[in-house]
C-alpha cells in the first residue's frame, strides 16, 4: 500500500509542476502581460508606459527564472525605479526592502498576491474553496442518494415501467448541460415575469416577486433554501442522471448473476435480495463514478457559480483568467490538480475495500 | 445680492441677457455662468429664478443597495472608471462638482473667479472643512493636489494632460509659481495659456482630493483619510463594497441621510440586473441600457434620466489601417450610414441623432453647421475608384449590449451600400487592450461638460486618447485657439472650423447622443448623473 501511495503523491507533484508551468507560460505570453499592465496601471496607458510597467513589476527577463521565483528556488526580483522606490516580489507593505527574504515562492509557503482581489492568494483560495465546499457538499447530499435510489429502482427490474420512466428522466437530465438547465430553472422559478413566480405572487402565496432568488450572491453571507436551491439543483441534476445510469447498468448486471437467482429460488424476499445480496456488488462501479464527479464538480462550478454569481472557486477561476491574474491562476491550477488526484486516490483505495479481489500493487 | 453683483464676472451678465433674449438656453447658461465663478443660486438669481431646493428633510437612516461592478481601488488620479471613483467618493471629495443640471458647484472650494481671458483663476477654499483625522483642509492641500495632478511621470495619470497652462514642459511637472497660495483660504492659478476647462477638469472623477499622508499609487481605501462623510467598511473586488457613515467625523455638509451604501457586483450582464430587480436583491442599478430600459419599466421601477453628450464613435484609424488612408473612402463610408437608423436599431431611439463631429447641442459652444445628408449610393463608386470594391473591411466592437447592436447596425448599412464588411466582437477584457489601435472599431465616449474637452483628447495630433491617427494641422491650431477663449460665444466661431474639419476628415461615424438611464425601486431617492457620478450625500430612502 505504501509504495502505491508514494507513487501517487509523486505523480501528483509531477502533474502539478507540469500543469503550473504550462499555465505560467500561457499567462506570461506578451499580450497577456500587456493586458495585466493595462488592468493594473490604466486602461488608457501608452505602449511605452505598458512596457515600463511590465519591466518595473518583475515580469521582465527569462520566463524560466520567473517560474523559479514563483516556486521559490530562484531569488525574488528586486527593482529600484528612477524615483528611488524599491519594489520586489518579497517586498510588501508590511515587509520593508531590508527585511525582505531572498526567496519567497510556494516552497516558502508564499503563494503571492492576487492582482484582481488585492489580497494574498492563499487567503483568496481558502475563502473561495470554503464557499465552493458548501456548494459541493449540498450537491453531494442531494445528488448521491437521489441518483443511487433512481439507479437501483430502475436497475432491479430491467425493462419495467418504473425503469422506463426513471431512465427517461436520467437521460434527459444528464443530456442537459448546466448552462442550459441553470437558465431553465431561473426562468421557471426565479423570474419576476415568467414561470411560476408571477402566478404565485398573484395568488398571494409568496410575499416577494419571485419564489427563489435568481442569484446565490447572498449565500456567501448566509445559505438559505431560497438562495441556494437553484445552483445546487443545476449541478446535481446533471450528475444525478449520469450516476443513475451507471448504477442502473451495474445493478442490471448484478441481477442476472447466478447467486441472485439462487437466492430468489431459495425463497428469499425480493427486498432482501436487493438489500443484502445485490446492492454491495452493484455499488462498486458507481463509487468510482461518484469520486470521478469531484473533478466534474470543479468543472461544473465554473459555469454555475458564474451563472448564479456565487463567489466561489469557479467564479474566482473565471475572474483570474479574465484578468490574467498570474499568481491566482497558478494557485487555482495546483488546487485543481490536488483535488483531482486526491479524489482518484480515495477512489482507488476505497475500491479495494469494496472489492477484496482487487490488489493495489 | 449687491456683494455678489460686485464680484460678478463681466461675461455673466451678458450671458443672462442672452437667456432673456432667447439666444441661450437656461441649461447652457448655468453651465457657463458657474464655470465663470458664479454660485448656482447666484446664477439662478441672475435669471430671476430661485435655485431648486435640495431634497427636503430626507429621512436619515437606511441602507441602499446598488448593483454596480466593484473594481479594484487605485490612486484616484489614475482611476480609469467612474465605478472606482464612486466607491472612493464615500470618503474623498472634490474641489468642484458637476451637477446633472449642467452647473458647477463648489464643494471643497467655496467659490472661484476667472480673469478676462481665463489665464488666472482665484480659488477660495471652503472654510471649516476638516479631514476625518481632525486636520483642517487649507490652501496647502489645494496646492499639493495640483502638484499631484500635474506629475506626468506617473504611469496612467489621467489628470496630467489637463492643466497644460500649469505644467513646466521641461520637467513634466508643476511649473514654479503656477499655483500660488495667497493665504490659508485662497489659491491663485497663474497659467501660461488660457484654459477654459480648468473648473470642469477639477470636477472630473480622477480629481478626488487626497490627504497629505496618502502614499502615491496605493489603495486609497487602505488608509481612508478624506473629508467625506462615509468610510469604506468592506471592499471586495468583484464582490461588494460597503460604505458606512463615519460617525466620528463632523462633515462640513451636515448629516448624510443614508447609514450605509452597499455596492454589489453582479457582473456586467444587463439581464442579470433585471433578475436582481425582480427578486429584490438591489434597490437601484448603475445604468440601464437598450431594451432593458423597457423591461425594468415593466417591473414597476422608476426610470431616472440624464441628458448627455455620451456617445459611440465608429472610428477609422489611418495610422494602423492602410484601408483608411484615403479621405474620400473615409468620407464615403461615413456618409453611407444613416444616423437615425442606427439610433433606432442600436439604442431603441433613446437619444438624439448626431452629425459626425462629436459636438453636442448640450455643449455651450456647439455651433450649428450645415447638415450632411446620408448618401449610401455614393459608397460603391468611391470604393471602385479606390480599387477597394471587394476589399474586406473589419469592424470591431465589444461583444454585448448596445455597443454591439449599434456597430452591427452600422455594418449592415455599409453592407447594404455595397461594402464588404466583416464584423468581429471581443469581450471587454481583450477589447480594451488595443482600443486605440484597431483599424476600424467602435469606442464609447462619456459625457464631458465642454465639447472642446473630448475633441482635444481624441482628435488633436497630440491628444492622449487619439484613436483615429488624425493629424490635421489646421484642426490642432484651431483647437489651441478654442482652448484660449473663455467666452463660449467666441469659441463657437472656432468651433465651426473644428466641427467642419472633423466631419470632413471622415474618420468618425458618430451616429447619436445617448440619454443615460438608471432605475430605482419606489421609495429610493437618487438621481442619474451624465458622467455616472454618485453624489451619495444627496441620496436617501423613504
Amino acid at each position: 500500500m505504501l509504495p502505491f501511495l508514494l507513487r501517487r503523491v509523486g505523480v501528483m507533484i509531477l502533474t502539478a509542476l507540469t500543469l503550473s508551468f504550462v499555465v505560467f507560460s500561457l499567462t506570461n505570453l506578451a499580450p497577456n502581460l500587456e493586458k495585466l499592465a493595462r488592468t493594473e496601471g490604466s486602461v488608457r496607458m501608452t505602449d511605452d508606459a505598458v512596457l515600463s510597467w511590465i519591466e518595473n513589476n518583475g515580469h521582465g527577463g527569462l520566463m524560466v527564472t520567473r517560474y523559479g521565483q514563483w516556486l521559490g528556488v530562484v531569488p525574488g526580483w528586486v527593482r529600484t525605479d528612477d524615483r528611488g522606490v524599491t519594489r520586489g516580489r518579497c517586498i510588501t507593505r508590511d515587509v520593508t526592502a531590508e527585511a525582505a527574504p531572498r526567496y519567497c515562492g510556494i516552497l516558502q509557503g508564499d503563494w503571492g498576491t492576487s492582482t484582481v482581489f488585492r489580497e494574498p492568494v492563499s487567503k483568496t483560495i481558502a475563502d473561495k474553496l470554503g464557499a465552493t465546499g458548501w456548494l459541493m457538499m449540498w450537491v453531494m447530499l442531494v445528488m448521491v442518494p437521489v441518483s443511487l435510489i433512481i439507479g437501483v429502482l430502475s436497475g432491479m427490474r430491467e425493462g419495467s415501467r418504473t425503469d422506463r420512466v426513471l431512465s427517461t428522466f436520467a437521460i434527459a437530465t444528464t443530456a442537459t448541460p448546466e448552462y442550459v438547465s441553470g437558465v431553465i430553472l431561473v426562468v421557471i422559478f426565479a423570474s419576476a415575469t415568467t414561470g411560476i413566480s408571477p402566478l404565485l405572487a398573484e395568488w398571494g402565496w409568496i410575499s416577494g416577486r419571485t419564489l427563489f432568488l435568481g442569484t446565490a450572491t447572498s449565500a456567501t453571507d448566509k445559505i438559505t433554501f431560497w438562495n441556494f436551491a437553484l445552483p445546487v439543483m443545476t449541478i446535481a441534476l446533471y450528475g444525478i442522471g449520469y450516476i443513475a445510469r451507471m448504477t442502473r447498468a451495474s445493478m442490471t448486471e448484478v441481477m442476472t448473476q447466478q447467486y441472485i437467482r439462487t437466492a430468489r429460488l431459495k425463497g428469499v424476499a425480493f427486498h432482501q435480495v436487493i438489500l443484502k445480496h445485490a446492492l454491495r456488488n452493484a455499488l462498486i462501479a458507481p463509487f468510482t463514478v461518484i469520486m470521478l464527479q469531484f473533478p466534474w464538480l470543479l468543472n461544473g462550478v465554473v459555469i454555475v457559480e458564474t451563472l448564479f454569481n456565487y463567489k466561489g472557486f469557479g467564479w474566482t477561476l473565471v475572474q483570474a483568467a479574465g484578468n490574467n491574474d498570474i499568481q491566482l491562476l497558478l494557485a487555482c491550477s495546483v488546487v485543481a490538480v490536488f483535488v483531482v488526484l486526491v479524489t482518484q486516490l480515495i477512489s482507488d483505495v476505497g475500491y479495494v475495500f469494496l472489492n477484496p479481489r482487487i490488489r493495489l500493487s | 445680492m449687491t456683494e455678489q453683483t460686485e464680484m460678478l464676472h463681466p461675461a455673466a451678465t451678458t450671458l443672462a441677457r442672452e437667456v432673456r433674449a432667447g439666444k441661450l438656453s437656461r441649461r447652457e447658461f448655468l453651465s457657463r455662468a458657474t464655470a465663470l465663478g458664479l454660485t448656482a443660486p447666484a446664477a439662478y438669481g441672475l435669471l430671476g429664478l430661485a435655485a431648486p431646493a435640495k431634497a427636503q428633510d430626507a429621512k436619515v437612516g437606511g441602507i441602499l443597495r446598488v448593483g454596480m461592478e466593484v473594481k479594484a481601488q487605485k490612486d484616484p488620479r489614475t482611476a480609469d472608471w467612474p465605478h472606482i471613483s464612486n466607491v472612493y467618493r464615500g470618503w474623498l471629495e472634490y474641489l468642484v462638482q458637476y451637477n446633472p443640471d449642467g452647473s458647477f458647484e463648489g464643494r471643497l472650494l467655496e467659490s472661484w473667479e476667472a480673469n478676462e481671458d481665463a489665464t488666472q483663476y482665484t480659488l477660495k477654499v471652503r472654510p471649516g472643512v476638516t479631514w476625518n483625522n481632525g486636520d483642517a483642509f487649507t490652501a496647502d492641500d489645494v496646492v499639493r493636489m495640483f502638484e499631484r495632478w500635474t506629475d506626468a511621470s506617473v504611469e496612467g495619470n489621467a489628470m496630467a494632460s489637463r492643466f497644460m497652462g500649469l505644467v513646466d514642459e521641461a520637467t513634466k511637472s508643476l511649473r514654479d509659481g503656477a499655483v500660488v497660495k495667497i493665504d490659508d483660504l485662497t489659491v491663485q492659478l497663474v497659467m501660461s495659456l488660457s484654459d477654459v476647462a480648468v473648473i470642469a477638469n477639477l470636477a472630473d472623477y480622477p480629481a478626488a482630493v487626497v490627504h497629505s499622508s496618502y502614499v502615491d499609487g496605493s489603495d486609497p481605501s487602505a488608509n481612508p483619510i478624506g473629508t467625506g462623510p462615509y468610510l469604506p467598511k468592506e471592499i471586495g473586488v468583484g464582490q461588494r463594497a460597503i460604505l458606512a457613515r463615519n460617525e466620528d467625523h463632523t462633515w462640513w455638509g451636515g448629516t448624510v441621510p443614508l447609514d450605509e451604501i452597499h455596492y454589489i457586483d453582479f457582473g456586467t450582464d444587463p439581464a442579470a440586473m433585471v433578475a436582481l430587480a425582480g427578486s429584490d436583491e438591489i434597490d437601484c442599478n448603475y445604468e440601464s441600457t437598450g431594451e432593458f430600459i423597457d423591461v425594468l419599466d415593466g417591473l414597476g421601477w422608476n426610470k431616472l434620466e440624464a441628458v448627455t453628450a455620451s456617445t459611440i464613435v465608429m472610428r477609422m484609424n489611418s495610422a494602423n489601417g492602410d484601408l483608411y488612408k484615403e479621405k474620400s473612402v473615409r468620407q464615403a463610408l461615413q456618409r453611407a450610414v444613416d444616423p437615425a437608423v442606427i439610433l433606432e436599431l442600436g439604442y431603441n431611439g433613446l437619444g438624439t441623432t448626431a452629425e459626425n463631429h462629436h459636438a453636442c447641442p448640450v455643449h455651450p459652444e456647439y455651433a450649428e453647421i450645415p447638415k450632411v445628408a446620408p448618401d449610401p449610393a455614393g459608397l460603391k463608386p468611391v470604393l471602385e475608384a479606390a480599387g477597394m470594391a471587394n476589399t474586406e473591411f473589419e469592424l470591431i466592437s465589444l461583444d454585448d449590449g448596445w455597443e454591439a447592436a449599434s456597430t452591427d447596425a452600422v455594418a449592415a448599412q455599409l453592407r447594404d451600400a455595397g461594402a464588404n464588411i466583416k464584423r468581429t466582437v471581443m469581450p471587454g477584457s481583450t477589447f480594451w487592450n488595443d482600443w486605440q489601435k484597431y483599424p476600424f472599431s467602435s469606442t464609447t465616449w462619456n459625457h464631458r461638460p465642454l465639447a472642446v474637452q473630448n475633441m482635444s483628447l481624441a482628435y488633436t495630433s497630440t491628444g492622449s486618447w487619439n484613436e483615429t491617427g488624425m493629424a490635421n494641422a489646421d484642426f490642432d491650431a484651431a483647437m489651441t485657439k478654442a482652448l484660449s477663449l473663455a467666452d463660449a460665444d467666441d469659441r463657437r466661431e472656432v468651433m465651426v472650423t473644428l466641427q467642419t474639419i472633423l466631419q470632413d476628415e471622415g474618420y468618425i461615424i458618430q451616429p447619436f447622443w445617448r440619454s443615460l438611464y438608471r432605475h430605482a425601486r419606489d421609495g429610493v431617492n437618487i438621481d442619474m448623473h451624465p458622467s455616472f457620478e454618485h453624489h451619495h450625500y444627496k441620496w436617501s430612502v423613504a
